[in-house]
């Protein structure tokens, strides 16, 4: 069995983690909490408005039919929510340690931002990054949990030392900030503090797929919930070329060359093609001429990272770089290779020597993540 | 038709006289709304803009359709002077090879290229952004009658028709055919249809796809062609117009990535397995992932049970065509992608193409390609996607 970090996974919010921690008599029913329709289905609701289109979990790998999600939270697996169960999941497939996203926050920590109120903004992510930090951090050495932030740059960096001060790892963060808040482009310098906090603490910057639908082709109305669901999932992550292009020539990472991207849940393949035509348009357009010190490629290999679950590797490893490739098992998720995951790295890694599957499977979110 | 080159371009652009429009439509009927072109003050977001290659207005001459202030006039830096190289201003500035097909086939034998597929440039095909049906189908008529005849000067030229969106069924129907009747090889999408009418993809415009399959002429997605819009990352507005243009441009290596999954999701792959599809000015690469990405989930989500009997790697295979002209680590996966599902392209006479140089770039992309698959990249794939008989004349030099 090969061991795996998997730097992609997502724990599942239980029903009292905000009702248990926020003010009732401050929030009343703003605090994100599970509400029941007529049907018995339940969804999460937070500041009015409903989560997860509608989800109470989304822990399809983990459902006895991976194409059925849990109507109620008694159908939700405790795999997906109770630590213990997890680490026997993770057993089951070779992940000896498991990055942490949220589900209810956000799969890219989106859910909050487009709360008006600063105040219910920061205490329900605060709630949040303590709760991870103590059950599930204070579970098992073996999750690295990552902290979500307020969208705005300011609050964010305060938040990022806090959390960080705590035991976090990571820092995850929507790539659209500009659609949650009236805030700036995510280009613009007022988001230089965010930046610049990552770099001097040295924790990475994780930009998850699926923060804005916006990113996505639209899809034909009506279709069949499966095939509305295979079809996000295959174009969500490719939606993050508009992200990696932006850091790449808006030169946030020329500015800050220690800051770590990270781009979570992106698969692979796409991105071959998107940096060999940034470098050729670089060229083709005279960029050198304005000013560039590094050409798109190699800032790239200087500072990104992506990651996969199934991809083969080898075809791509030699150009992306071998050092660039974060693995996941993208637990509990319906895409997740979950229970077949050592089947599909053994497809993935054909072609590939050990020592480019070891990297991919281990080192380099060990040393990313300081494991 | 006689190959002479043994290249064909599957994208390359036409340019169109200025009376190309003006000449078939009704002057009673349209008066100044009829595309034409007008001197006009640049543009409010181009008034300080540099001189750029990439075919803004910064005043001068451009096209006006429909009563709108004018917009670009050209898009031909490959035909301009060098150093540096910019769009014309005005209309005696645009180099004739542009668009008279007649003196254009001197630039293609500069060019060493046999025949062209023709997407648009300015006044572009899309006229239905005015909500007036009567005259979006009078311009697509003009549009498509104006490419159709460059047919006539000769058969190197294969131009793609544009639809009148804003008509009943039958009405686009029967301009598809007649356009096919005209000469058309296929049909240039939109990225999007005309707002309050369904998504491209929804059973609604099924009778295209049908039309399309019994005609056996292809559909064409453009990568830079608004299949951008509304989902892309807005741009920065930071950037100078050479860094938008790069930060934009390579971010289309994915717009097959968004398409194909639609398309195959949504079923109209399986209920027309006929039908071909290109993307042009996309990259090859992107397939890659398509392939992938839809195989995985199709088999984790166990698909075939919904009716999608395909497998999508079969789909791509069988129905999904793309255009390489830069792209060493794509040829290096071809057979990967699938070595009958790719064509070269040039793009002329966009800042993409490398005019009169295609040659040289072709043969340091497939710098050891055996003979058989540069064959089959650079015309083989072609003749079999656009339904052309032809005889080389001389074997392509390897």
């Amino acid at each position: 069995m090969y061991e795996v970090i998997s730097a992609d996974d997502h724990v599942q919010e239980p029903p009292d983690l905000w009702t248990s921690r926020l003010s009732k008599t401050k929030f009343g029913d703003r605090i994100p909490h599970l509400e029941r329709d007529t049907d018995g289905a339940e969804h999460w609701v937070v500041d009015g408005r409903v989560l997860l289109d509608g989800h109470v979990a989304l822990t399809g790998a983990l459902m006895p039919d991976v194409t059925q999600e849990p109507r109620q939270w008694s159908e939700v697996p405790p795999a997906a929510y109770v630590p213990a169960d997890r680490l026997k999941a993770m057993d089951e497939v070779g992940v000896r340690y498991s990055v942490l996203f949220p589900t209810v926050a956000g799969p890219a920590g989106e859910a909050f931002g487009s709360i008006a109120d600063p105040e219910l903004e920061l205490a329900c992510v605060q709630a949040y990054n303590d709760w991870l930090i103590e059950e599930w951090a204070g579970a098992s050495d073996r999750f690295v949990p990552q902290c979500i932030v307020p969208v705005t740059p300011a609050a964010a960096a305060d938040e990022i030392r806090r959390a960080v001060a705590k035991g976090h790892r990571g820092v995850v963060y929507p790539a659209v900030p500009m659609e949650l808040k009236a805030l700036p482009h995510i280009a613009e310098p007022e988001f230089d503090p965010l930046w610049a906090t990552c770099q001097e603490l040295d924790v990475p910057l994780c930009l998850h797929a699926g923060a804005s639908r916006s990113l996505q082709y639209s899809f034909p109305e009506g279709l069949p919930p499966r095939r509305a669901e295979a079809l996000d999932a295959v174009t969500k992550p490719v939606s993050m070329v508009y992200v990696l292009n932006t850091f790449l020539f808006a030169r946030i990472l020329t500015r800050y060359p220690k800051l770590k991207l990270v781009l979570a849940e992106s698969g692979l393949s796409w991105a071959m093609l998107d940096l060999e035509w940034s470098d050729h348009q670089f060229e083709h357009d005279e960029l050198p001429s304005e000013g560039y010190e590094f050409t798109p490629l190699q800032l790239f290999h200087r500072q990104c990272y992506l990651n996969t679950w199934y991809d083969p590797v080898a075809p791509f490893a030699h150009y992306l770089g071998a050092d660039r490739i974060l693995w996941s098992t993208n637990l509990p998720r319906a895409t997740s290779t979950w229970p077949k995951t050592q089947e599909i790295i053994e497809r993935s890694f054909q072609g590939a020597s050990d020592e480019v599957r070891k990297q991919v499977l281990w080192d380099n979110a060990a040393s990313l993540y300081k494991v | 038709m006689e190959l002479k080159y043994g290249l064909i371009s599957a994208d390359s652009h036409a340019g169109f006289d200025r009376d190309d429009f003006t000449s078939r439509m009704s002057a009673a009927k349209w008066g100044d709304k009829i595309p034409h072109v007008a001197a006009a003050p640049p543009r409010e977001r181009d008034a300080d803009a540099a001189p750029s290659p990439f075919g803004g207005h910064e005043g001068g001459d451009g096209w006006t359709v429909y009563g709108q202030p004018p917009g670009a006039l050209a898009n031909c830096p490959a035909l301009m002077p060098k150093n540096p190289v910019v769009s014309p201003k005005r209309w005696e500035e645009v180099p004739r090879g542009y668009y008279d097909p007649a003196e254009r086939l001197k630039r293609l034998d500069e060019d060493g290229v046999d025949a062209e597929v023709l997407f648009p440039n300015p006044p572009g095909n899309t006229f239905f952004s005015f909500k007036d049906a009567d005259f979006e189908l009078d311009a697509v008529r003009a549009y498509n009658d104006a490419l159709g005849d460059w047919t006539k000067v000769s058969d190197r030229y294969w131009p793609l028709m544009t639809l009148p969106w804003l008509q009943e069924m039958p009405g686009m129907v029967a301009e598809l055919e007649r356009a096919v009747a005209a000469g058309h090889k296929g049909i240039n999408m939109p990225g999007h249809t005309p707002s309050g009418l369904p998504p491209i993809f929804n059973p609604h415009w099924d009778p295209i796809w049908d039309a399309c399959q019994q005609l056996d002429i292809p559909v064409h997605f453009h990568g830079s062609a608004g299949i951008h819009a509304g989902m892309k990352l807005k741009q920065w507005d930071g950037y100078s117009r050479r860094q938008g243009h790069s930060a934009f441009t390579s971010t289309s290596a994915v717009t097959p990535a968004q398409i194909v999954p639609n398309m195959i999701f949504a079923g109209v792959t399986d209920r027309f397995p006929q039908l071909k599809v290109v993307f042009a000015e996309a990259g090859i690469g992107g397939l890659n992932y398509v392939i992938s990405a839809c195989d995985y989930e199709w088999e984790k989500r166990r698909l075939w049970e919904e009716g999608l009997i395909t497998r999508p790697s079969e789909t791509v295979r069988r129905q999904m065509f793309v255009n390489f002209w830069f792209e060493d680590e794509g040829i290096k996966l071809r057979h990967d992608i699938g070595i009958d599902n790719i064509m070269w392209e040039s793009d002329f006479p966009h800042i993409t193409a490398y005019y009169p140089d295609s040659w040289k770039a072709v043969d340091r992309v497939l710098e050891g390609v055996s003979e058989s698959d540069r064959t089959k990249l650079l015309y083989e794939n072609a003749l079999r996607v656009y339904g052309v008989n032809a005889t080389i004349k001389t074997p392509v030099p390897a």
